[in-house]
């Protein structure tokens, strides 16, 4: 079971409500909620915020991918999975990715986790640019 | 033949518009184009360093929304977009 999504920050914002209705099932007992957001230092450099743009449809693909390879390569055939990433600017503190997770069992839902997050770091066409303090941008 | 370039990432900066119109030759390659953005920059943004160095490290994708290798032949008017590297999340 598997619900994806872009959500645009000029309408709309992530929220851990959704992903808690979406993976709620008494026929799992561990579930892990992963939450990505903007911090306020980065190399030394006082971070303000972050606007995220996105392929969407080619991001859509990437998580489905991702989500059908946890089938193969992690044998984990019961499970909920809730990701949600932002588009647009975002403060200090707000969501970027949100990655809820429900499995049978706690060894499971800590390795599904944390392999949708690291692969959609590697593969995901998503793209960040900080503001600073200093008003300089790195992207 | 004329293209629609959607930009993503750092090539947003390549316009003020999401996306660039290019004229390109019938049956250009993915190379080819690249080619033609570098011009695009020459012109517009004096030869901007870093925006060739993103335009030189991009790949791109199809209207079918999938990565397309650099031998690919374009062969109507279609819209290409162009993926810088990654670093999101």
């Amino acid at each position: 079971m598997l619900h994806t999504k872009i959500v645009d920050y000029k309408k709309d914002k992530i929220l851990t409500s959704n992903a808690e209705k979406f993976i709620k099932d008494s026929m799992f007992g561990a579930s892990i909620y992963f939450l990505g957001t903007v911090r306020s230092i980065n190399d030394n450099k006082k971070v303000i915020g972050i606007t995220y743009d996105s392929h969407d449809e080619m991001v859509i693909k990437s998580f489905e991918k991702i989500y059908n390879e946890a089938d193969q390569k992690l044998d984990i055939k019961d499970k909920a999975v809730f990701i949600e990433h932002a588009k647009g600017h975002l403060k200090l503190g707000e969501i970027s990715i949100i990655i809820a997770v429900a499995c049978k069992h706690r060894d499971q839902a800590y390795v599904l986790s944390r392999y949708i997050i690291e692969e959609i770091k590697k593969r995901s066409p998503i793209w960040k640019k900080e503001h600073y303090e200093n008003k300089k941008v790195n992207g | 033949m004329k293209i629609k370039l959607e930009l993503f990432g750092a090539s947003r900066d390549f316009s003020d518009k999401d996306h660039l119109e290019l004229d390109i030759k019938d049956k250009a390659s993915i190379d080819d184009l690249r080619n033609e953005i570098i011009k695009y920059i020459d012109k517009n943004f004096q030869g901007n360093e870093d925006f060739i160095k993103v335009v030189k490290s991009s790949a791109f994708c199809s209207e079918n929304n999938e990565i397309i290798s650099d031998n690919y032949k374009i062969t109507k008017n279609q819209k290409i977009g162009i993926i810088p590297p990654i670093g999101g999340g």
